[in-house]
């Protein structure tokens, strides 16, 4: 189904967007030539450092380092939203308390974790770990709880009606209609992950895309950071791809 | 099943239902017609212990309807809604509600297919209800009702999203499965000539705050005519009373 597959690859590269894009190349490559190497590292010094480290395989160790405290910290945090969620469905004064607890996390500054998890946890992997898990808690928490609450109270009559228990009726028909809303709260969580997990990374560990980046900056290898963030996207891109979107079709088979 | 409606009434800001009793026969097919606003679907609700009363009880084969759903007897209902679960196919959301009857997976989904061709969806069990038309998922919703084997069915203007012929084809379909099954049905419409071609006993309520105005059995005694246009010139008394008994416009 869709479109034959020649549209499709016009939709996606979009000339339009392709034009700005390559203005916006030729702009920054005049601006390098202005301005110099370590002020502003031209596209093809850019690429080469990213052919540098896929060769070296540093790509790999960094960027494996900071998933794998955002598989942790992010993880963590899905499964305790999962747990906030529940609470919510089975007590309305849980869902006051959740709605609450909610609120004050978001309204807290990603630093304010930085500073606190660094006194806590030291100079150590927990530091940043803690500070994602802190910060996408209450993202993926207000989603699961919006969830919660839009669950189709005719469904549950319904689920009354045929005398469905308390399980029967989660299985059935909360979580289906919750999971959307999940993956929502994930994707955008991710993402906030991602970026979060970084800065926190600038301080205290020896590994990952934000400790790289900074050291980096340090030894005046501005190309460098440019290749580093430029991987960040690439990791954002794919993720948002190869896994949030497969499983948004994989959801809505039924639509 | 033998159905028995105690004087029941019911509250909510002003008296909706003020007092309703009628007695059913085991297999009657009831119509409760009645104005729009008299409480028919919340006697309905009543009924089938999704509401408590505010007055009076409701006995199913002697034992009292509690709205905690705790009462002994299995009862299927039918809502204005289809409320099928969209994720699931036609298949499992009829078979879905088997689970708390104990049945096992297979006879679950030999049931299932049983009533899904019992009202005329042999080959659609494995469609999404977002993929049927309107009629196929009210025609699934009546087969999720009757799986259960219920001792009564309540079914709640189940045809009033559709359209002139499929409602036609509908009404025959469930007149044709009563014969069929046995069931006791209560069916609540506000279409006179539905309940009078479908209808064994049809219960016409008053004016809110409503009582029972009268209780007819349509044996094919009467001529369907004539008893469609005294409904009709009882209906109309009533709607123009509960306009007489509205307030007036504020001075």
């Amino acid at each position: 189904m869709g479109p034959p597959v020649s549209h499709r690859w016009a939709a996606r590269l979009h000339l339009p967007t392709l034009a700005v894009a390559v203005a916006l190349l030729a702009v920054w490559t005049l601006l390098s030539w202005r301005y110099g190497a370590y002020v502003l590292p031209s596209p093809l010094e850019v690429v080469r450092g990213l052919g540098e480290v896929v060769r070296t395989g540093e790509v790999w160790r960094h960027t494996g380092a900071s998933l794998a405290r955002i598989l942790v910290g992010f993880g963590g945090a899905v499964v305790v939203a999962v747990l906030l969620g529940l609470a919510a469905f089975v007590s309305p004064v849980g869902r006051g308390i959740v709605h609450d607890l909610v609120a004050v996390l978001n309204a807290t500054s990603v630093f304010v974790w930085i500073v606190i998890s660094i006194i806590w946890f030291g100079l150590s992997n927990w530091a940043p770990i803690f500070t994602t898990f802190m910060i996408t808690l209450p993202v993926v928490g207000a989603n699961i709880v919006e969830g919660v609450e839009n669950v189709d109270r005719r469904l549950l009559e319904m689920g009354d009606v045929y005398r469905l228990d308390g399980r029967q009726k989660f299985a059935a028909i909360v979580v289906p209609s919750t999971l959307p809303y999940l993956l929502a709260g994930m994707k955008v969580g991710f993402g906030l992950a991602l970026k979060v997990s970084v800065v926190a990374e600038i301080f205290g560990v020896t590994s990952g895309i934000g400790y790289i980046m900074n050291y980096s900056r340090e030894i005046l290898a501005t190309q460098m950071v440019f290749v580093w963030a430029l991987v960040m996207i690439l990791v954002m891109t794919l993720a948002d791809r190869l896994v949030f979107e497969v499983i948004a079709r994989r959801l809505a088979r039924w639509r | 099943m033998k159905l028995v409606v105690e004087g029941v009434g019911k509250d909510y800001l002003i008296p909706v239902i003020d007092s309703v009793s009628f007695g059913v026969a085991a297999g009657e097919f009831v119509c409760l017609l009645g104005p729009n606003g008299c409480g028919k679907t919340t006697l309905l609700r009543i009924v089938g212990g999704l509401e408590p009363a505010t007055r009076g009880r409701v006995l199913l084969d002697g034992e009292p309807v509690t709205a905690d759903g705790r009462h002994r007897d299995r009862v299927g209902v039918v809502f204005q809604e289809d409320r099928l679960l969209p994720w699931m196919t036609l298949r499992d959301n009829v078979a879905l509600v088997l689970k708390p009857l104990g049945v096992a997976a297979a006879g679950r989904r030999a049931t299932a297919e049983r009533y899904l061709q019992l009202v005329g969806l042999g080959g659609f069990e494995g469609y999404y209800p977002g993929r049927v038309s309107g009629g196929m998922r009210q025609r699934a919703a009546i087969a999720r009702a009757l799986a259960i084997e219920p001792d009564l069915l309540l079914m709640d203007e189940p045809f009033g999203a559709l359209d002139a012929q499929n409602r036609r084809i509908m009404q025959n379909e469930v007149r044709r499965i009563w014969r069929e099954t046995g069931r006791t049905i209560v069916f609540v419409t506000h279409s006179i000539e539905e309940a009078v071609a479908i209808g064994t006993t049809l219960v016409m309520l008053s004016a809110r705050p409503s009582r029972v105005r009268e209780l007819i059995g349509n044996d094919g005694r009467v001529e369907r005519a004539k008893l469609v246009d005294d409904l009709n010139t009882m209906i109309m008394e009533e709607v123009e009373r509960q306009q007489g008994a509205a307030p007036g416009p504020v001075p």
